[in-house]
């Protein structure tokens, strides 16, 4: 740990480091706010039946909207999200002072929000365990989770705590593990399930092994998520442009981009 | 309903090389995307640095809007010249889209767009030599 860190931020770094995510309490509610609201009107607006209805459009979607409605609710929420107005803006007011704790403060921010609905019951909405690099994301990226309910157990989403991260490579070096069911049963009693309520943002390193199962609590889950890395740290298969976009670039990282050195004329 | 043509390369573009009928598939779900009209696409030269259907396509799309290409980076990597091309589209009242990124070039993106391009040579030009950190780590 280095000494031009505060006592506080290289005691946040070895707990990262040790469990791989962090749960913040999140500092700017008027954005978290902003994000929500903008969603829940997103929903009522989806359909006449929603907007009738006086109920909680989060915890109880499933109560309102049918297993086969459901994906082309969430591809529908998912467009109009990301076309609210500086939805990004806020979302990256959110996560900023965390996000920028771990990655820096040169940011690239991913180009859409993605969102997660998990309805209770529901078998087809689930991501098996997986790190993000396994399919060409860098391993410079942060993940930033943004749950707009209260969510715990299977409502949550599991990680493997840094820590375990080493067994887990023996693991899958000695034994034959040829799909995620068998690594997820495999790692089951190490993994940790994250414990978050609205009002907090979860940041986790993505090259550890995460997912979610079958959702077996009575409510339905919604978050969203994002990834952020620092702008000049290597990139995977997922490009600046294509899926990254600067959001904080520094005056003299443009002076530096755009220097010449003078020509001289002999 | 606007009119759009598309551009392909066929050629590596900035380190990537993309079948043409891929791009052309990327284009076309665009321009359905954004209610536009596509029109068939014209394919650069594959000789280097060759901009020479680009540049003829700022002056000779009459009744077209305008162009999407595949991706900002086979704009040409002088800055100059890809400015030069901006301002051609620009004088002509034609339009630039940028398919694999969503964007459009205007007055507005363009500083965040060249933001990228200086981002994305900065990168190449630091991509570590993976034989040598392969070596290294053996």
């Amino acid at each position: 740990m280095s000494d031009f860190f505060s006592k506080e931020e290289n005691k946040f770094f070895k707990d990262y480091f040790k469990k791989g995510y962090s749960v913040f309490n999140v500092k700017n509610l008027d954005s978290l706010k902003y994000i929500k609201k903008g969603i829940q009107n997103i929903i009522l607006n989806e359909s006449n039946k929603l907007k009738k209805e006086k109920f909680d459009p989060f915890n109880n979607f499933h109560l309102h909207v049918n297993k086969k409605e459901i994906n082309n609710f969430r591809l529908s929420i998912f467009r109009k999200l990301n076309n609210l107005k500086d939805i990004r803006f806020h979302y990256f007011k959110v996560a900023s002072p965390f996000v920028e704790m771990i990655n820096g403060n040169e940011l690239v921010m991913q180009k859409n929000l993605n969102l997660s609905i998990q309805m209770p019951k529901d078998d087809e909405s689930l991501l098996d365990i997986h790190a993000d690099t396994w399919s060409g994301d860098s391993a410079y990226e942060t993940v930033v989770w943004i749950p707009l309910v209260d969510c715990k157990d299977t409502k949550s989403m599991f990680i493997l705590p840094a820590n375990k991260y080493k067994k887990f490579n023996q693991i899958l070096k000695k034994r034959n593990i040829n799909d995620s069911k068998k690594l997820f049963e495999v790692l089951k009693k190490d993994l940790s399930w994250i414990n978050i309520k609205y009002g907090q943002v979860l940041l986790f390193n993505q090259t550890l092994p995460h997912g979610n199962i079958i959702n077996n609590t009575k409510e339905t889950r919604f978050s969203l998520n994002c990834r952020f890395k620092s702008i000049f740290s290597p990139y995977g298969d997922k490009k600046i442009g294509e899926f990254f976009e600067p959001i904080t670039l520094r005056p003299a990282s443009k002076i530096g981009m755009n220097y010449k050195l003078p020509k001289i004329d002999n | 309903m606007s009119k759009f043509k598309g551009y392909i390369s066929s050629r590596v573009f900035m380190g990537e090389r993309v079948p043409q009928n891929i791009q052309n598939l990327c284009i076309r779900d665009f321009c359905k995307k954004n209610k536009f009209h596509y029109v068939l696409s014209s394919t650069e030269h594959a000789m280097e640095n060759s901009f020479l259907v680009l540049k003829k396509l700022s002056n000779s799309l009459g009744k077209i809007d305008g162009i999407v290409m595949y991706s900002m980076f086979q704009l040409p990597s002088d800055r100059d010249l890809r400015l030069k091309i901006f301002n051609n589209f620009k004088k002509k009242k034609k339009k630039i889209f940028f398919a694999l990124e969503d964007k459009e070039l205007n007055m507005k993106s363009l500083e965040l767009i060249e933001d990228i391009w200086d981002i994305k040579n900065v990168i190449d030009q630091n991509k570590p030599d993976l034989q040598y950190l392969k070596n290294e780590y053996q």
